[in-house]
This record gives structure tokens, sequence and C-alpha cells, in this order.
């Protein structure tokens, strides 16, 4: 039976370096996506490639080959073998809650940040005109984009960061007053820091874009309508502008109090306000001490637009639990999917050994025509009474938590499962290729599992 | 008595309009802030009548001593913040500049003294040093409001309390230019007043002590505003420091003001 996981790597421990190397041009996503498809056993396939995330989200009939497939594709992409070590993967519920949880920027960056969904969407799309979705990522994702809703309307989630690009340019018409011909530069690439300064450009501030990888600056100035830097000049440039605006994926402070001193003894003290929207922070607060220097944090700005540390968590609190809700309605439909095959199943596997065992008897025996049908209608009655009880206890526990289990029990102990060659053995998954004997095709098996592999073991 | 009365209402007037500016930076009705102009205006028309009367009933205009000096320095403060304010959209400074009015208002009610100046030294150095040093007076008053909305701004959007008055008040830079330029306007009339004053003095009286602690008061308020222009050309002094060095100049400016009032009013004592 089929099932959902997503191997990939996030701003959740993978340097931008390595991000950098997978990330996928928005136009060729789906090109990507078709040649996956082609190459690895995938039936259905989303690709979503973002600054701070690249994911695959598959759905396979074997699912183990297929995400071996996926990060040999991934590592080959990035040239690295030892990409492993970033690559992380959900499988089966996870899977779907991961999904959920992206989509309604739940794991990203700044959690509530708006442009997340738009880039999922743009991934679904992309997908889809590649032939990459089916029943099952198909669901997955529309119900990704009904989960943002809810999450967005339900909950305060958004109701800081949405108003973030709006603080800071309020911010700045209070430090500088007239804001046109001013000059503003963004360092990294996360999503907010672009829409922030995407405000300022349309107040007539000249934008100029500093990055590590001059590409990634340069394309990202293009679609700013903003000048490129090269990183080597990031003190001239902090020297020139009035707004900094920094969300870079670096771990460690990229503006010390000690340079921005330097910086504010070249700019002759010239206020500059600082805008730190990345996480972990970008620039030392204490640089913030320095005279004619303001510093905002993201958490400055989100208090700022009214919504405190305390009710941010709150808010979030609340979207896990709209997520949780939403997971589970995903895996109810999932089983009701793996239901109908198993009842289906449960009744030929009956109706077979009835026929197969009366086919056998009937010569022996000197029966009419009329007394075949006869015979025919009682082995049917049997089967059916027989199985009356099985069926409704399976059809009113497809939606119990234990659903899986049941499905799972009635079709080991009716051998429901079809007897079909494994693929062979991934080199360090011998303990599952042992498994093999006693529980026959491991794919449905975790399928209707909830989760992980092997959890029914 | 007509005088008395002029003086009285006002006095008042002005009280209401410092409250009602008071009110308005604190709470942001915009219909406080329009009753505060209102008043202010009133104020300022009474402030004419009464220095016109007072001119008339005295025979000599309002710059023969010091109090009355003081007295159209403060009315002309209003003035030129009233003729500024409409343009600038700085409604808020009021609650800065009416204060100072008012103390200069109540300062120049303190004593009264007409100094009769001896016919052989009059010339015309006198009035150009009175005048220059009253228009002086009104671009530091104005120029000190500035730099203290500036701190004050400041110290909000540091401390990050983003509230009423953070929104009320201008922006910095407009803040910090407007200081700058009123400093600007100050200073060489702060320079002319002192070179005419010195003059004044020795034509007056050749002996007299060539420094004096009023004086001093002066020169320290000059020292601390050409340091503070020379300061933000040459090392781009700007911002707080540039609104510290303001106040501080404007502490040293009033000082001389008060210290002309003690000698003055010790003089008509005596």
């Amino acid at each position: 039976m089929r099932e959902i996981f997503v191997v990939g790597l996030s701003h959740h421990g993978t340097p931008i370096e390595i991000r950098e190397r997978l990330s996928v041009a928005t136009g060729s996503a789906a090109e990507e996506v078709r040649g996956l498809l082609e190459s690895a056993p995938l039936a259905e396939s989303v690709l979503l490639s973002t600054c701070n995330r690249v994911e695959l989200y598959a759905a396979s009939d074997e699912p183990i080959h297929a995400s071996r497939a996926v990060r040999q594709y991934l590592e080959s992409r990035a040239d690295d073998a030892a990409l492993g070590q970033y690559l992380y993967e959900h499988t089966g519920e996870d899977a779907v809650r991961h999904a959920f949880r992206v989509a309604s920027s739940l794991d990203s960056m700044v959690v509530g940040e708006p442009q997340i969904l738009g880039q999922v969407k743009s991934a679904y799309q992309a997908a889809e005109s590649a032939g990459g979705l089916g029943t099952l990522l198909g669901r997955c994702f529309t119900r990704a984009f009904a989960v943002a809703k809810r999450v967005r309307t339900e909950t305060e989630v958004a109701a800081g960061t949405v108003s973030i690009s709006s603080i800071a340019i309020e911010l700045a018409g209070k430090i500088f007053g007239d804001l046109s011909g001013r000059r503003a530069m963004l360092l990294g690439a996360g999503e907010m820091g672009e829409a922030a300064a995407k405000s300022l450009v349309g107040r007539g501030v000249r934008l100029v874009v500093v990055n590590r990888s001059p590409e990634r600056a340069e394309t990202l100035a293009k679609s700013l309508g903003a000048e490129a830097a090269p990183y080597e000049q990031l003190t001239t440039e902090l020297t020139k502008a009035d707004v900094v605006i920094t969300s870079t994926a670096s771990a460690r402070f990229v503006i010390t109090k000690s340079l921005m001193k330097d910086v504010m003894k070249a700019r002759k003290r010239r206020p500059l306000f600082l805008i730190d929207i990345a996480v972990p922070r970008d620039i030392d607060p204490r640089a913030g001490d320095l005279g004619n220097v303001f510093l905002y944090d993201v958490d400055d700005l989100s208090e700022v637009a009214g919504v405190n540390l305390a009710a941010r968590k709150r808010a979030a609190d609340q979207a896990e639990g709209i997520v949780r809700a939403e997971t589970e309605n995903f895996e109810q439909w999932r089983r009701s999917l793996a239901l109908s095959p198993t009842i289906k199943g449960l009744r030929e596997r009956f109706l077979s050994i009835a026929r197969a065992e009366l086919e056998r008897t009937l010569p022996r025996l000197d029966v009419s025509k009329h007394d075949q049908e006869i015979l025919d209608a009682m082995v049917n009655a049997i089967v059916n009474k027989l199985l009356h009880r099985p069926m409704t206890e399976l059809k009113h526990g497809a939606n119990a938590p234990d659903a899986a289990h049941l499905i799972d029990a009635t079709r080991r102990l009716f051998d429901l499962e079809e007897r079909r060659s494994l693929p062979p053995p991934a080199p360090g998954n011998e303990g599952r290729e042992g498994a093999q004997t006693d529980t026959p095709a491991i794919g449905e098996l975790a399928a209707v599992s909830s989760g992980s592999r092997g959890e029914n073991r | 008595m007509l005088v008395t009365g002029l003086f009285l209402a006002t006095g008042v007037l002005y009280t209401v309009a410092c409250a009602l500016y008071l009110a308005f930076m604190a709470r942001g009705s915009e219909n406080i802030g329009r009753w505060a102009g209102r008043s202010l205006i009133g104020a300022a028309v009474f402030h004419v009548a009464f220095l016109g009367a007072d001119w008339a009933i005295a025979g000599n205009p309002p710059i023969g001593d010091i109090h009355r000096t003081l007295s159209l320095a403060s009315l002309l403060s209003i003035v030129a913040y009233l003729a500024a304010g409409t343009r600038l959209r700085i409604a808020v400074l009021g609650g800065f500049i009416t204060p100072v009015a008012l103390l200069f208002l109540f300062g120049s009610a303190l004593g009264r003294s007409v100094n009769h100046v001896p016919y052989e030294v009059r010339s015309v150095l006198l009035p150009v040093h009175i005048s220059v040093n009253v228009l002086g007076v009104v671009a530091f008053t104005l120029a000190f409001a500035a730099a203290l909305a500036y701190l004050i701004q400041e110290g909000l959007l540091r401390r990050k309390k983003l509230g009423g008055l953070f929104q009320r008040l201008p922006a910095l830079d407009v803040l910090d230019s407007l200081g700058f330029r009123l400093v600007t306007i100050g200073f060489p009339l702060l320079t002319l007043g002192i070179i005419t004053g010195a003059l004044w003095a020795v034509r007056l009286d050749p002996t007299a002590p060539v420094f004096t602690t009023t004086q001093g008061f002066a020169i320290l308020a000059w020292l601390v505003f050409a340091g503070v222009l020379l300061l933000r050309v040459a090392a781009g002094w700007r911002g707080r420091r540039a609104a510290i060095g303001t106040m501080v100049g404007y502490a040293f400016a009033t000082a001389v003001l008060v210290g002309y009032m003690v000698n003055s009013t010790g003089a008509a004592a005596g």
C-alpha cells in the first residue's frame, strides 16, 4: 500500500551553504519532479524549495526503496556524499503533520511569516503540471492549505508578523522622517527580510542587497528592484545605509558591537536603524547601546505590533492543536482508504476458499445443476454469516484510534497480504529483512500503521 | 489698572494653553490640541495688547529694561512657534515651548527697572544689542524645545516604548535638523549680541571690570553653541549629543538672562 514520506533539510540545523547548493530555481521544480518520477520508484512527488528549506514529499508503494532513491537524488544534486547527516525523514502521519506545519508557517524561521504558504502553493502547482500529484499527496497538500488558512484565521500566530514590515516602515519614518532617497541594505535572504525590504523600496528607498553568495544577491536584487553588492563590502554598505535589515541563517553574530562602533565612527554618527529579523539573531544586541543606533529584533517588532511573547506562545500552541486535529482527520481518511481493500480482500479470501472446497467436493457427488445452485447459495450464506460480525466491526472500527491495528490484525489473521517480491535489502536494513518472514509486505503494513515503520512488529 | 488686567489675562491664557498642550502631549486628543492652539493665539493677542499698553503708558519701547525685554522675547518665541508650527506640523512642541514662555512672562513680572541711559552715551548700539539678543533667545528657545523633544523621542525609541507620545512627537530627523537650523540662526545673533554688549559696556563705563559673571555665562553659551555647530559639521555630532549640547548652551544663555535680572533688580532696589 502507498505511503507518504518526506526527505529534506531546513534552516533547523543545516547551514545556508548546503541549502543553497540544493535549492531549486522556481521555474525548474516541475522539471525536477518529472525527472524524479521517471528515475525513482515514486508514485507521487512534490518538491518544495525555499531559501530556508529543500524538501521532497513523495508517495510510494515501495517506501524504503523510494526513500533511498530520493536521498541519492539529493546527494547528487548537492554533489555531497556527506549530505545525509543533514537530512531528516518523516513517514506516514509524521510526514503529513510536517507538511501541515510547514504550510502554516509553524516550522518557519520566523513563525507566522506569510510567504511560505505561497511557496508551498507554487510547489504544488509545479508538481501538478509534472504529473506528480495523486490521491495521497494531492489530498495532503490541499488539506495543508486549509490547515494554513485555519491557523491564519483562528489563531494570532500571524498577527505579529503580518505587521512586522509595516512596523519597520513606521519606525523608519519616525527616525528619518521622509524615507524617499534614503538608503537601505538587506543582508541575508530570509523571507521576512525580503518582505520588509520590498515595502521599503515601495517608499522610494534605494535598496542594496548583500549576500555571501553573489549569485543569490544578484537574483534577489533583481527581483526587488535593487542593486547587489559583494559581501566584502559589508562594512562600506553599513556605513552608507540608513536602514539595515538582516535575516541571515548564521549561527553567530554577523554584526558585532565592535564592527558597529567602527561603522558609526565612519558614518559620522548618522543615525542607523537596524532591523534584525533573523533567528538566531544576526546583530549583537549590545550594538544597540551605541549612540544613534536603533536596533530592533523580531521579538521587539512583534511586541510593538501588539502581540506579546506570551500571546505568541499561546497562539503557537493553539496552532499546533489545529495541526494535530487535522493530521488525525487526514489519517482517518487514509485508514478508510486502507479499509475497503481489506473488506474486499477478506470477502474474496473466504469466498475463494469456500468455492475451492466446493469445487473439490462436487465431482465426488452426484448432484443436479439445481442442487449445485442450492449448495452455492448455502456456501455464500455461510460466508456472509461468518463475515457479518467482522465486517461490521471493521467498518465501525475504522475511525477508532486502533483501527490500524484492527486492519493489520485482520490482514494477518486471514493472510490477506499479496506475496510479492520485496526490494533488495538496503545497506543497514538487515533487521528489516529479517522481519520479512513473519510480516510480509512491509510497505502495506507500515502504511496502515500510524507512522514509523516497524511499529507493529 | 488696564496694564495689570491685560498682564493677568495673558498669564491666565498662557497657563491654560500650557496645560492643554501638556494634556495633548499625554493624551493626544485632536480636540485638546486645537483648543491649546486657540488659547495660545489668544494669549499672544493679549500679550501684544499688554506690551502695547505698557509702551504707551511708559513712553518707551519694551526693550528699555530686562524685564520687558524678557516679556517681548517670550511673545516672539510663541509667535515664531505658531508661525512655524502650522507649517512643520510640530504642534506637540507647544508642550515644551509654552512652559518656557510662561516662565519668561512670570520672570518679567518680578521687577521693573527703567535704566535711564545718560544722554551723552546714547547710541544705536544698545537697541541693536537688545534686539539681536531677543531674537537669539527666541531661536534658542525653539531649539531647546526641539532638543528636548529629540531626547524624549530618542529615549522612547531606544527603550521601545512606542506609545501615544512617541506617535505624536515628530520624527527624530525632523527634530534634529530643526534644532540645527535654529542654532545656526541663533548663533550669529548671539555672537553679535556679545560683541555689541562688550562695546556698549566699554562705552558706558570704560573703567568697568572686563569680565562679569553674566558675561562669563554669555561666553560659555557662545562656546557651547560654537561647539555644537563645529562638531556637527566636522565630527558629525548629531542626534543625541547635539541635542544635549543645545540644551546645555540654552541653560547658559538663560543664566545670562537671570544674571541680568538679578543685577537690574538689585540696581533698582539699590
